[in-house]
């Protein structure tokens, strides 16, 4: 193992966020270490989406991205997304649907649907399914899953269409 | 008699839904102390071997803790303490230097880091002498020496393995060679089904720190904070008021944290050696190693009249255990049960037996033996309807246990009456919705895509409760307390997994005082501070769970009722509860003196003011009896006859779980069990290499392969229908759901590929390449 350290600072939230890693830390452990354990180890091998955040727009596995990958970017956490006080769309979506059972792997979820309806505001069901293929849920069967996504789209919709 | 109720029947949205929606929610792996150190497990590449020596200077230059069979504790135990100590076989050992299985256990690491902690379990060298591994039950029962265990222990009664043989279970009722001479026809068939892996997906873990009273604080990932602590309180000899289990949310858990986790031993080893705080989060690898679904092979033959009438049955079972006894003579005693009680037979004999192998230790997971059986059952049923020529659904209306009559699912001391059965309204509802007179059959379709029409169905008991003392304990402790501005604290070790079980308590609660679901908080809870509960297992969670909240809230609010009635100057069997919506109070009022009436916050203020007292209560609650919570699932599939790839179409699931407390999370335990259940029936199974007893799936989750998204239907094709029943035992009607929610699915799916395409299959997974040869034979398999 390579013992050489490197500075780094990665913008998580809008926060600077700094630090020392070793080449290999995954941006996962990087993030957990520095207290977003909102962002799930399901497996540390790129295979269940529970440690997706979005990445510069984009849905991204912080397992299969190095820390290093991620310096000067800007990560958002499902943290990010609304408040204690108020939930963002689908997050209400998914608390309504009931599409959160142990809740693990919610915000690997929100993240990818977050980023989806980010670049496709209105997706089809279609859409849904696929965007979130790579999200793996144990315990829901996914079928409120998708149903919380679709409302929160519309919900978000109707919200900007008032505005 | 069914009630009008003001909260139940409602959807409400869970109350830990926003905190698990907005990433507030801790589980076990998100911890971490201050001066913490990170642990990892020392684990055997091999399937079979003994340790010579071990030498860990290379890892303690580096600065770790290590623990290995060389200061261990020695004794023997069952990681799982919900049977009876009589009926609990003994084999596990904190460290050993006999290695089961590739991944066991024999020592572990703790360092500053998680990169170090790694290192140094790299560093730590071992010489090894390699077994012969049996890595199936047909070497295993071959083997006379070199055994897998030597001895076990009954309860304190030392016993001698013979080949690989680690119980034997008999259940007889009636006479079965009497019972097949009255039979017109006959079936027999051996089915198997796989070693399904319960893939939650937080990887076992745990997080152990040492206290300044001597003691310990451990955040374990577990469905029993009691056993928990009771079973480290043994292996450790630690008094247990030293010993303190906190109640946290688990990343799912399907049945694999009703045993004690190995991890949770082996963090507490390292932290009370290292009198610091440690964590272990193991690798998805490790938690593939770590357990697994009981498998099960049984021929299973049955007799019946020309009219239908069973009446003799026989199942052989073969049950391969893995290297360790998880309680497999329970689980050997769950099958006849589930078996038996699925259908009336004066005449059944059941012989298993549970053989180990050099494989994961098997254990429960959601439905425990009732999958298992439910398919070969279910599938003979199809079977024997097809030689008798009558309707597949009659036949089981016919035949099934139900109202009045005494079944004994969780084994054959677990005995208890049926006061609620919606199984006939299920069957007919489903057949009718999902077209099952319509469907048109495997003889007519010949396309490339063959449309298939199946059901199946089964139960799951509502906890392991009975009016007599069995081999499994079954009970709860609750506190529930009305704080002083009219709110209620509920106070109890049970259990939530993500199904809505401490919800459920908290509704019941609300409908019980008549104040709204807000207004009912459960109280974070550890050992220290409750009663004894047994788990969440066995679908007890609502019956007998928040069946003993209910109780307990009827205690808590005959002492406010004594408040209220000094306070109003009236008598308490006077007084009425009512919600009053506008201004969202709950009044207590004496009948015929409407100028009489306070509320519920006034009078618990008032209470405390006089110095009266808290109105409050505690108790440990037993339910008496275990109600089936009936289930069955209609599925119509589309088999690709040039592929093999089966595509499920529509779902109609029929529950009868009683009074429903909360529909939303109701449907969505049927849409989770229908997940896992058609999921087992297609293609989840864990197999080895059997040359190297390592895992073919490598521990990828990729390679565990489960049903995508993509393989479940449309939310519109999903229906869920519950039944108009009330239970009477119930907390206000209600029984339980979770498991029974997926007992029928495998069996459910299958039956409905042999409506496809004419072949049944008897083994499961059915994988593409499974019904692509069938096709080609042209027989079933
Ligand atoms: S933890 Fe990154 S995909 Fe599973
Ligand atoms: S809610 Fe448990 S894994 Fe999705």
């Amino acid at each position: 193992m390579e013992n050489q350290l490197y500075e780094l600072t990665v913008y998580v939230n809008d926060k600077a966020v700094r630090g020392k890693v070793r080449a290999e830390k995954t941006l996962l452990d990087f993030l957990r270490e520095h207290n977003f354990t909102e962002v799930k180890k399901g497996c540390d091998n790129g295979d269940c989406g529970a440690c997706t955040v979005i990445m510069d727009g984009l849905a991204a596995l912080s397992c299969s991205t190095t820390a290093l990958q991620a310096e000067g970017r800007r990560v958002y956490t499902v943290k990010s997304l609304g408040s204690w006080e108020k939930l963002h769309p689908l997050q209400e979506a998914f608390v309504k649907h009931e599409a959160v059972q142990c809740g693990f792997c919610s915000p690997g979820f929100l993240m990818t649907a977050k980023a989806l309806l980010d670049n496709n505001p209105m997706p089809s069901r279609n859409e849904i399914r696929d965007a979130i293929s790579g999200n793996l849920c144990r315990c829901t069967g996914y079928v409120k899953i998708v149903d919380a996504i679709e409302d929160a789209a519309s919900a978000i919709e109707e919200v900007s269409r008032e505005a | 008699m069914k009630k009008e109720f003001q909260f139940l029947g409602k959807d409400f949205p869970r109350k830990e839904g926003r905190a698990r929606a907005n990433g507030f929610e801790k589980y076990p792996s998100d911890l971490y102390f201050d001066n913490m150190l990170y642990g990892r497990i020392l684990r055997s590449p091999y399937p079979h071997a003994r340790i010579k020596s071990i030498d860990f200077s290379e890892a303690e230059k580096l600065g770790a803790v290590c623990v290995s069979y060389e200061d261990a504790p020695g004794k023997r135990f069952n990681l799982r303490l919900v049977s009876v100590p009589k009926a609990t076989y003994k084999d596990w050992q904190l460290f050993s230097d006999h290695m089961r299985q590739v991944g066991d256990f024999f020592g572990a690491v703790a360092a500053e880091t998680e990169e170090l902690a790694e290192q140094a379990a790299r560093v730590v060298k071992v010489e090894w002498e390699i077994l012969p591994a049996y890595m199936s039950m047909d070497a295993a029962l071959a083997a006379k020496d070199n055994l897998i265990h030597d001895k076990v222990f009954l309860e304190d009664q030392e016993i001698k393995i013979k080949n690989n043989i680690a119980c034997t279970r008999e259940v007889v009722e009636g006479d079965i060679e009497a019972g097949f001479q009255e039979a017109d026809v006959i079936v027999e068939t051996e089915f198997e089904t796989p070693r399904q892996y319960h893939c939650q997906l937080e990887p076992r873990s745990c997080v152990v720190r040492p206290e300044a009273d001597g003691g310990i604080t451990v955040w374990p990932t577990t469905q029993a904070v009691h056993n928990t602590r009771i079973l480290i309180g043994s292996v450790f000899n630690l008094p247990l008021n030293k010993v303190n289990v906190v109640r946290i949310t688990g990343g799912g858990h399907f049945g694999s944290g009703i045993h004690t986790n190995p991890v949770t031993l082996i963090t507490t080893a390292l932290a009370l050696k290292s009198k610091r705080p440690v964590k272990i989060v193991q690798s998805r690898e490790e938690d593939m190693y770590d357990h697994v679904r009981y498998p099960s092979k049984y021929v299973l033959k049955v007799g019946a009249r020309k009219d239908g009438t069973l009446v003799a049955g026989h199942m052989r079972a073969y049950i391969d255990i893995g290297c360790h006894h998880i309680q497999a003579l329970a689980y050997l005693g769950v099958m006849s049960g589930f078996w038996h009680s699925l259908y009336r037979m004066e005449n059944m004999k059941y012989e298993g037996t549970a053989v180990y192998t050099n494989k994961v230790p098997t254990c429960a997971m959601q439905g425990y033996g009732a999958p298992q059986v439910t398919f070969g059952v279910e599938g003979t049923m199809d079977m024997l309807a097809e030689k008798l020529e009558i309707d597949p659904i009659q036949l089981r209306i016919k035949n099934y246990v139900g109202l009045g009559e005494v079944f004994w699912g969780q084994g054959p001391t677990v005995k208890s009456p049926i006061f609620s059965d919606g199984v006939v309204e299920l069957l007919k509802k489903g057949a009718e919705s999902i077209g099952y007179y319509k469907r048109p059959g495997s003889q007519k379709q010949t396309g490339r895509y063959r449309r298939g029409i199946g059901f199946a169905r089964g139960f799951h008991t509502s906890g392991t409760g009975a009016p007599v003392p069995g081999e499994v304990k079954d009970y709860t402790t609750v506190q529930v307390k009305v704080n002083e501005d009219g709110t209620i604290d509920i106070l109890t070790a049970l259990m939530d997994h993500g199904g809505g079980t401490l919800d459920a308590a908290a509704k019941i609660v609300a409908e019980e005082f008549q104040v709204p679901f807000d207004k009912v908080g459960i109280s974070p809870a550890d050992t220290r501070s409750t009663g004894y509960d047994v788990c969440t297992h066995a679908t007890r969670g609502v019956y007998c769970g928040a069946g003993a909240a209910h109780e307990v809230a009827k205690k808590t609010k005959d002492v406010l009722l004594e408040y209220a009635a000094r306070y109003l100057d009236a008598y308490p069997d006077s007084l009425i509860f009512s919600y009053d919506e506008k201004s969202g109070q709950t009044r207590i009022s004496v009948w015929g003196n409407p100028e009489k009436t306070t509320t519920i916050a006034a009078v618990a203020e008032h209470a405390m003011n006089k110095d009266w007292g808290t109105a409050i209560y505690s108790k440990s609650i037993r339910k008496v009896a275990c109600p089936p919570a009936y289930t069955n699932y209609f599925v119509e599939v589309e088999v690709d006859t040039e592929t093999g790839h089966v595509k499920i179409l529509r779902v109609v699931a029929g529950s009868d779980a009683g009074t429903v407390i909360n529909p939303i999370l109701a449907k969505g335990q049927l849409h989770g069990g229908f997940y896992r259940g058609a999921g087992m029936a297609l293609l989840e199974n864990t197999s080895y290499d059997d040359k190297t007893g390592c895992l073919t799936n490598k521990g990828s989750m990729i390679d565990y392969k489960m049903l995508g998204i993509d393989e479940m239907p449309d939310p519109d094709d999903f229906e869920v229908i519950f039944a108009d029943t009330y239970e009477p035992t119930g907390p206000m009607g209600a029984k339980g759901i979770g498991e029974a929610a997926f007992n029928p699915a495998p069996a459910a799916v299958t039956s409905a590929i042999c409506d496809a395409i004419g072949i049944r299959f008897t083994k499961l997974p059915i994988l593409p390449e499974d019904i692509m040869d069938a096709l080609g034979e042209g027989h079933d398999k």
